[in-house]
């Protein structure tokens, strides 16, 4: 009951939200209230740990259960969601109860994904969330940019739902389960393609190379949806996944390998691009696949517990750096990081984003830094290149994390007209308090470095923390001051770049032109396939059959009146062989009625007379009367003669039924 | 019972042809929907067009899903020919036969231009739906055939007349084609049957006799025969052209009629004839058939993109859906060792998607006339922005879009998953290709609704009307129909596993 109650709170939510639409603040109390009621259900559902089962026919049934990390990510999503759509129903004025209503429907169906416990209802939720991101971000639908941007999202993320429907129909055909119990026992071929699926599909919803650019475009989309959606939630669904089928395909040897090394690579790239950008959402956007991507590389190196302990605390900061930025473009009146320097104008969201910015750089004590530190410490015990790729990776992040809250938030001069004169750039008290709620509860998680968490974070994850040795932790460390002194120094002396990229760095800036690359690549020459094809379909498929009529046309044209008179013959053929049918027919007719008349003359011979003239009427009248109809349907068919191809066609089909059937009688 | 949801609305519409064409004749101008007449003919015809439903709403509270056919009614015909009057139902035919009362009653409803002649159009509609539904609950070659071509002489009139553009060229067109379509198929059912022994039209007869086996010229000629007039009306590429310019010209409703249940006849035919009369031939040519069915989907999804007028875009997307049926009846169809579970899985899909299809198409034809009558064009860039004018009419056209792209909850996904697992295990490359039209469709009605609903509204359509009441309530019912299919599919799988489940040999 509680598993059906976490889908369908928030559902109900979203209809009483459309329901109130001409209330305003109804709208927004009803929208937190049934994100905090689908709160306390999760904590119930996760101690009780509920499964169900919804049947769809003997072979498929969807099954739901809150276990393994499952009891984790029922919690983390209203948890993330309330403030969210506290700040969303504070901040937005035009469609609010659309926007409300849907990010609701998205919760539903996020909890959907989180508890599925087979593929086929992950699927379902996986794109579910997928179609609630498309209407999310195209939320602005009067911009035609907004809902290009939102289709390339959607379109993007469906190439990778295709892995799903793959891994499916692997799981199908060699267990006839869909559960993931099933998926250790797919051996053989389909093991290798359900990995490289289920690698599809994890990496195009967690935006890693080459599907990072969807999140780009996913920023088309306001502000909540953004915290929500494309840093906490909706990308987190491809990490999720992988936590919980990861150690089923551990036997496919280069499973995981991949995972690390598409992981690795997004994060160095990803961070790199995050510290060139100058746009503020893209910033933290390029930040998010950076992270996802060290949760990949934690996958990898054989540490789900620390993915799962990564996953939690990036979704709580994430979103609060985000609905930060919020204010800050609200405030600016541009997305741009040059425009801002905010940390006079908007002190206190100044402070909240620094806890966020923090937690992004791993700084200790936060439980960000804890979680970062078990995915290097997953990645020592794993390899020493890896282990130097998140150290890498690692400094990037405390660089584009202090990059971003300095040119944010950093103080600008004392004299800013934005402090005095901008009253309406201050946020409102729920847009203070989401935001505090999640710096709270990022500063919360700092319970992470309590001894013991480990334990309860690998049976939640069903993982392993590794240990990581102590030159490991130092070094880390001494990284961190190092590259925040640096970026501090930079700033001081004013050599953080705040103008727009140029150039080559313009292009790492953009995730190195991957967008324009799949536009010249796949995008364009799809796009003009499809049309070549089009005009194919138009001028040679169909060629065929117009060439037939125009032959025929041309035909009747050049010998009209042989046509005509060869019509006219055909037809007069056709009765004269109807008719002579006929009479042989009756011939036989006669000799058969005969036979039985003369059985039935011994009883009364004036009764076999009368019903052999019955018979003749009949049998004959129906018979020479077809063979009369057709040669009626000649004379009215010359009148048809347009010379038109079917026309003639059409005749010489009906001429051929009716002689088909006639045939046929006299075979019986 | 069942001969009277056929026979009704073909009876009805004999006396809806007889009828004058307008009682009084005050009202001669102003537009159709104002005329008293025509509403209440419409009326009248919407409540007879119901009636079919109702009864086999009826047959489905009497049917037991045990396998083969059930509530059969026969009669005598011409029993020197083996033919009989034989109607009856099973886990195949009776979904199909509700799509269709259902797709009927909304479509006879839908307002549309009757050209000031609605006693003809009525007539025609209810005519259709009697031997449409009669085709489906035929048990019997004779008559399957009869209703197969009368079927076309209706379209045919419909289009023509009812019709716009060039509506008399591409009825003729469509009925041209079918009709040489109908020519093989008329040949391959009298090979059929002269194979049999003792002759008869009886299918149940005939499945049971399996005439002809595999190999040998004769029985590679009927199964061509088949394969040809089934795989034009279904349409398989290349087989499709007739299939644009006839939806572009016709009727919104006729649109959702032809697409929704004549192109199932030919799918239909498929199973209940081909497959299930000739199976070890179906058997040796299911990969060709399965290589077109991907043809089918991949071209008719990429023919569909480039599209820029609606109804077209439409039309093509059916040929792509056609073709997942198709892809899923190949894999059913194959012959190949331990796969029963998946192939009846293939089954049910590909029965499903014939359902949904049905549907989620006529739905979006339905709209597609709505937006004709009050923009009078289909081309798509005369649009934009209407979102903001009319949201019922962009909500249930975007659920609709997202119905036929495949969206989980909605009654397309339960099908296009079924035949995908199914053929995933039967024909992996096949199906792995085949996918490649999920991400395309996606893409094409994205666009279609970016361009037509979103963006700025332009000054033109500023008094653009949402969709009045009828509208609302035949699409909401479509609608809500297509959701009720997607969340619990239930009854309706456990109706069609009845048939797939033997079918298969599971």
């Amino acid at each position: 009951m509680t598993a059906v109650l976490l889908v369908l709170l928030p559902a109900l939510g979203s209809a009483s939200v459309l329901g109130l639409r001409r209330r305003a603040r109804a709208v927004g109390a009803a929208a937190v209230g049934s994100a905090v009621a689908t709160l306390a259900v999760a904590l119930v559902a996760a101690w009780a740990e509920p499964e169900l089962a919804w049947r769809w026919s003997d072979t498929l049934e969807l099954g739901v259960a809150v276990d393994g990390f499952a009891r984790v990510m029922v919690v983390l999503i209203p948890v993330v969601a309330a403030p969210v759509l506290a700040y969303a129903a504070a901040t937005v004025d035009e469609g609010r109860t659309r926007l409300l209503a849907l990010l609701l429907g998205f919760v539903a169906a996020m909890e959907l994904l989180v508890v599925a416990s087979d593929l086929l209802t992950l699927l379902i939720a996986w794109e579910l969330i997928g179609a609630f991101s498309w209407a999310l971000i195209g939320y602005g639908w009067r911009e035609r940019a907004n809902s290009a941007a939102a289709a390339q999202a959607f379109i993007t993320t469906r190439i990778g739902d295709l892995g799903l429907y793959v891994a499916a129909g692997m799981t199908f055909a060699a267990t006839g389960g869909l559960g993931y119990d099933d998926l250790a026992a797919v051996d053989g071929g389909r093991q290798d393609v359900l990995a490289a699926a289920l690698l599809l599909a994890v990496a195009a919803k967690s935006a890693q190379l080459p599907f990072s650019p969807w999140l780009f475009s996913a920023m088309a989309g306001p502000t909540p949806v953004s915290a929500l959606l494309h840093s906490a939630t909706l990308v987190s669904a491809g990490a999720y996944l992988l936590i919980r089928v990861a150690p089923a395909l551990e036997p496919t040897g280069w499973f995981l390998p991949a995972v690390a090394g598409v992981g690795m690579v997004t994060a160095l790239a990803g961070g790199v691009t995050a510290v060139l950008q100058s746009q503020a959402k893209r910033v933290l956007a390029a930040s998010t696949s950076a992270q996802y991507g060290l949760m990949f590389v934690a996958v990898g190196a054989g540490s789900t517990a620390a993915a799962g302990a990564q996953l939690v605390t990036h979704a709580v900061f994430k979103s609060l750096l985000f609905l930060g930025a919020g204010v800050a473009i609200h405030a600016a009146g541009s997305g741009d990081l040059g425009d801002m320097r905010l940390g006079r104008v908007v002190p206190r969201v100044a402070g909240f984003s620094l806890v966020g910015a923090a937690a992004l750089a791993a700084i200790p004590p936060l439980g960000a830094a804890s979680s970062k530190q078990a995915i290097g410490a997953a990645a020592a015990h794993s390899s020493t290149w890896l282990l130097l790729g998140v150290l890498v990776a690692g400094a990037l992040s405390v660089t584009y994390a202090f990059r971003y809250q300095l040119l944010a938030f950093g103080r600008g001069p004392t004299d800013d007209d934005r402090i005095r004169d901008r009253v309406d750039a201050q946020p409102t008290t729920s847009e203070r308090w989401s935001l505090g709620v999640l710096a709270a509860i990022t500063i919360a998680l700092s319970a992470l470095w309590f001894p013991g968490s480990g334990e309860v974070l690998e049976r939640v994850t069903d993982g392993e923390l590794y240990e990581a040795p102590l030159w490991e932790f130092g070094v880390t460390l001494g990284l961190t001051a190092a590259v925040t002194a640096g970026v501090l120094w930079a700033w001081r002396t004013g050599r953080l770049n705040t103008s727009a990229p140029q150039g080559a760095v313009a292009v790492a800036a953009d995730w190195y032109g991957l967008a324009r690359l799949s536009r010249v690549t796949v995008v364009d020459p799809t796009l003009a396939l499809s049309r070549g094809l089009a005009r194919i379909d138009d001028r040679v498929v169909d060629a065929g059959v117009r060439g037939v009529e125009r032959l025929t046309r041309t035909l009747s044209r050049l010998a009209w009146g042989r046509a005509e008179w060869s019509l006219d013959a055909l037809v007069r053929g056709l009765a004269g062989a109807v008719g002579l049918g006929a009479r042989g027919t009756r011939v036989a007719d006669e000799r058969s009625v005969d036979g039985a008349v003369r059985a039935l003359a011994a009883l009364t011979v004036k009764g076999a007379g009368a019903s052999r003239t019955a018979d003749d009427r009949v049998v004959d009248g129906a018979v020479e009367g077809s063979a009369w109809l057709v040669g009626v349907g000649g004379h009215a068919s010359r009148k048809l003669q347009t010379g038109q191809a079917h026309h003639y066609y059409a005749i010489v089909a009906v001429g051929f039924v009716v002689a088909a059937a006639v045939l046929l009688a006299m075979s019986s | 019972m069942l001969t009277f949801a056929i026979f009704l609305p073909i009876v009805a519409a004999a006396v809806f042809a007889l009828l004058p064409r307008r009682l009084r004749s005050q009202v001669e101008v102003g537009p159709p929907q104002e005329d008293p007449w025509a509403s209440r003919l419409r009326l009248i015809a919407s409540v007879i067009g119901v009636v079919p439903l109702v009864v086999l709403l009826g047959a489905w509270a009497r049917f037991d899903g045990d396998g083969g056919f059930e509530l059969v009614e026969s009669s005598e015909w011409i029993p020197t020919l083996g033919v009989g009057y034989r109607v009856g139902v099973d886990g195949l035919s009776l979904p199909l036969a509700l799509m269709t009362a259902v797709l009927f009653a909304v479509a006879i409803a839908y307002p549309v231009d009757l050209r000031g002649r609605p006693g003809p159009y009525y007539a025609l509609m209810l005519f259709l739906e009697g031997v449409s539904v009669g085709l489906f609950l035929s048990l019997d070659l004779f008559l399957f055939f009869v209703f197969w071509d009368v079927s076309l002489v209706g379209m045919y009139f419909l289009i023509g007349v009812w019709g716009h553009g060039d509506a008399r060229r591409s009825a003729l067109k469509f009925f041209v084609y079918t009709f040489a379509g109908s020519l093989a198929l008329l040949l391959a059912i009298l090979g059929l049957y002269l194979a049999t022994e003792p002759r008869t039209f009886d299918m149940a007869e005939i499945i049971r006799q399996q005439p002809l086996p595999a190999g040998g010229v004769y029985a590679t000629l009927v199964f061509l025969g088949f394969l040809i007039g089934f795989g034009v009306k279904t349409p398989i590429v290349p087989f499709h052209t007739w299939l644009p310019p006839a939806h572009v010209d016709a009727p919104g409703p006729a649109s959702a009629v032809l697409a929704g249940v004549l192109l199932k006849m030919g799918t239909y035919g498929f199973v209940r004839i081909l497959m299930s009369m000739q199976p070890e031939t179906f058997a040796r040519f299911a990969f060709p058939i399965g290589v077109l069915a991907v043809v089918s989907i991949v071209y008719g999804s990429l023919v569909a993109m480039a599209q820029t007028n609606l109804k077209r875009l439409i039309a093509y997307t059916s040929v792509n859906h056609m073709g997942y049926v198709m892809l899923g009846l190949a894999a059913a169809g194959a012959s190949i060792a331990g796969q029963d579970d998946a192939q009846a899985l293939a089954l049910t899909g590909a029965t499903l998607e014939m359902v949904a299809h049905g549907l989620i198409t006529g739905a979006l034809f339905l709209v597609s006339g709505s937006i004709l009558a009050r923009g009078e064009t289909y081309e798509m860039e005369a649009y934009g922005g209407l979102a903001a004018r009319a949201p019922a009419l962009t909500g249930i056209t975007v659920v609709a879009a997202f119905a036929s792209l495949g969206l989980p909850g909605l009654a397309g996904f339960v099908a296009e998953f079924q035949v995908f697992a199914g053929t995933l295990a039967v024909y992996p490359w096949l199906a792995g290709v085949g996918l490649l039209g999920i991400v395309i469709t996606a893409a094409l009605f994205l666009r279609m609704l970016q361009q037509v609903f979103l963006g700025p509204l332009p000054e033109r359509w500023t008094g653009w009307p949402d969709l009045g009441w009828i509208e609302r309530l035949t699409l909401g019912a479509l609608i809500a129909l297509i959701i009720a299919i997607g969340v619990a599919p239930a009854l309706l799988l456990d109706m069609i596993d009845s048939f797939a489940g033997p079918f298969v040999g599971r």
